[in-house]
């Protein structure tokens, strides 16, 4: 192999570990406090469909009118959104919401 | 034996583990199918289920996990001699620790990211997630404990700490306002908190500091810092009081005010430390020095090496912690099959080497068994760990006073940041299993008051080598009974299963006979000798009876816990045997 691969493949190799590094600080540091936003941003768009989307579920909402009006923005998280909500949880999953 | 030598060992450990058995046993018994959907991508709804990179998710699983018990285990668990210690470390993990790891992930992917609890509803009997609630829960107070002790009535008594500490505080809940509210650079929070978190470390070694604390703990021109009730000095009095001040506001304040920034800035001083310590440690190379390989089989205040020493060095070899952690939470976040080895067992493999620089600081960084009793003996791991820290950076030229503040902070608030979010999962989960009975645990600071008082009490009665055993057999006992559920997974699913049923064997007799010691031990050996206890230790009668009645009753209620839900699980491990005799035959 020319000098020049070896070199190049050296040099690929070499960035491809500072990025691996680089993703694993991030997964140490950030991307826990990035994912509690993420969390809390969705939990947030959870209730807003059930406060408009409820009756899915069997919970009283509001008028029919406006639900109509919303629903072509939330389509696709509708189906999403019902699975999550029916999930069944437990206290060990507490360890996800509250220590990790 | 020369440091250097137990760290290629350790590596080489690393090789064939995870190189070569853990490979195996993916490749073979697992399979992982990358075309498969996990639960991840297949339920991402932003809450549970988010899909990540597999080096953040290393990054994620090893932040997790890593915490007190493979700093401080390994320091206790040398009082046998560095051998067995050692080799229970590495083949502890070899063969057990990153088997439940990484078994419990691919079972949640497999399992449509489904809880611990929920799994064993299904796999076991409807009574088994009771029965591991109760169980999580009591494990749950060991761990503040376990932890209390050394932060309360080792770290903080020490001057130097206390103030280091508070800063870190403070400069952490800055680093939330510049992140969240100032909306500034990452990068410049860092460089400011980190910095100002190493001048508030070194403000706290100054002497005027020093002194201030000193005259508060009573303890001015070398004095003995006076007893003001059990053998509760008031240093100790004030350390415990600063440690539930610390933990009460970690559990009721917001998590993004409080718990996140400052676990961020920890991050920075615990990495570093461990980064200034190894680098000290290469240049300094040093041995064991007259170090015994094998002390005695039978250690005054810890008990026969099986089965102590196996529960005593806890997470350094296998976890019940990451078992929860896995599952819950890991299991839910992977993107890929074959990223489950590398995220699963690849950070047990790494917290293993971790467990042995924690090893080194006792074995090696005093010169011999003298240096170490001298620094603390495992009494007082936390403080040999810092002073060993110290050792090893002064080897670069660190200031050995300030090195030795900086591990104790170090360790301080690596205990710190898992004791509030202890103390949150606690108040959560008593709302969650007695709020509709008792509805003023709903309360945030009902539960969380009621969580420190339990800590409370266990880190004014109870010595800390009696908690730490118990707390490391807790920890194994739920490791096995992680394994316990994975192998009746394995079986339900009809794959190979002696990889995680001979591994759990031995984890849950060998726990269950430690619990059954200290039941022995509590009982009828240190009831029936209370009175000698109490004079020697320089405690009260009433101070041993109560400790020893109260750790004695918490082995009993997980032993009684551990049988119930391994009876239902033989029952589910014949219907499960039988269903897959015919399939064999077929």
């Amino acid at each position: 192999m020319p000098a020049a691969d070896i070199i190049s493949s050296i040099r690929n190799r070499g960035r491809q570990a500072a990025i691996a590094l680089g993703q694993i600080l991030y997964g140490m540091t950030i991307y826990e406090a990035v994912r509690d936003l993420q969390k809390e941003r969705n939990s947030i768009h959870r209730l807003f469909i059930l406060v408009v989307f409820g009756d899915v579920l069997g919970v009283p909402i509001l008028p029919p009118y406006y639900t109509l009006r919303l629903l072509p923005y939330v389509i696709g998280d509708l189906e999403g959104w019902r699975r999550s909500m029916l999930r069944e949880r437990d206290f060990t999953d507490l360890c996800d919401q509250e220590i990790t | 034996m020369n440091s250097l030598v137990v760290l290629a060992f350790g590596a080489l450990a690393i090789l064939v583990g995870y190189g070569v058995y853990a490979r195996r046993i993916n490749t073979s018994v697992i399979s992982p199918d990358d075309k498969k959907a996990t639960p991840a991508k297949m339920y991402m709804d932003g809450v549970d289920f988010t899909p990540a990179n597999r080096n953040v998710l290393f990054g994620y699983q090893f932040k997790s996990i890593a915490a007190l018990g493979p700093i401080l285990g390994p320091i206790v668990a040398v009082q046998y001699g560095w051998l067995p210690a050692l080799l229970w470390i590495v083949f502890g993990t070899f063969f057990i620790g990153w088997v439940q790891d990484y078994a419990s992930i691919m079972m949640g992917v497999r399992e449509e990211g489904q809880s611990f609890g929920a799994l064993s509803y299904r796999l076991i009997s409807p009574r088994s997630r009771s029965i591991l609630i109760t169980f999580i829960y009591f494990y749950l107070v060991l761990i503040m404990g376990a932890f209390g002790v050394q932060v309360g009535f080792n770290l903080f008594t020490n001057p130097a700490v206390p103030l280091g500490v508070i800063i870190v505080m403070l400069v952490g809940l800055l680093a939330g306002q510049m992140t969240y509210k100032w909306k500034v650079d990452i990068l410049i929070t860092t460089l400011v908190t980190v910095v100002l978190a190493f001048l508030g470390i070194w403000l706290g070694t100054t002497e005027a500091v020093r002194n201030f604390f000193m005259g508060l703990y009573g303890t001015t021109g070398g004095a003995a810092s006076p007893v003001w009730f059990l053998a509760v000095t008031k240093a100790r009095f004030l350390g415990t009081l600063l440690l539930l001040v610390i933990c009460y506001l970690g559990a009721v304040l917001p998590i993004w005010r409080w718990a996140q920034p400052i676990n961020y800035v920890a991050f920075w001083i615990v990495s570093l430390g461990i980064l200034g310590g190894l680098v000290g440690l290469l240049i300094w190379r040093p041995g064991m020095g007259d170090f015994p390989a094998f002390t005695s089989f039978n250690v005054a205040g810890l008990g026969p090496l099986w089965p102590i020493l196996f529960v005593t060095i806890a997470c350094g070899a296998i976890s019940g912690w990451h078992s929860l952690v896995s599952s819950s939470g890991t299991a839910r976040q992977l993107e890929r099959e074959s990223d489950g080895l590398y995220v699963g067992g690849g950070s047990m493999f790494l917290e293993m080497f971790f467990a042995i620089v924690s090893f080194l600081t006792a074995t090696a960084a005093f010169g011999g068994l003298q240096g170490y009793v001298d620094a603390g003996g495992g009494a007082a791991a936390g403080t040999v760990f810092s002073k060993g820290l110290a050792t090893f950076m002064n080897k670069w030229g660190l200031d050995p006073v300030f090195g030795q503040a900086y591990g104790a902070v170090f360790l301080t608030l690596m205990a710190l940041t898992i004791m509030y979010l202890v103390v949150r999962f606690m108040r959560v989960a008593s709302a969650e299993a007695l709020g509709d009975r008792i509805p003023a645990l709903r309360n945030q600071h009902v539960g969380t008051i009621i969580a420190l008082l339990l800590t409370l009490v266990l880190i004014w009665l109870v010595p800390f080598l009696q908690i730490w055993v118990v707390f490391g057999a807790a920890n194994q006992l739920m490791a096995s009974l992680a394994l316990l559920l994975v192998t009746l997974w394995l079986m339900s699913k009809g794959k190979s299963y002696q990889w995680t049923l001979w591994p759990m064997i031995f984890m849950f007799v060998t726990t269950i006979a430690a619990l059954g010691w200290k039941v022995y031990e509590s009982f009828v050996k240190n009831l029936g000798n209370a009175a000698a206890i109490a004079e020697k230790q320089k405690y009260t009668v009433g101070q041993v009876t109560l400790a020893n009645i109260l750790i004695g009753s918490i082995c009993v209620i997980l032993i009684i816990a551990a049988f119930v839900l391994m009876f239902d699980s033989i029952k589910a491990f014949q219907k499960y045997r039988q269903k897959a005799v015919p399939a064999a035959t077929d």
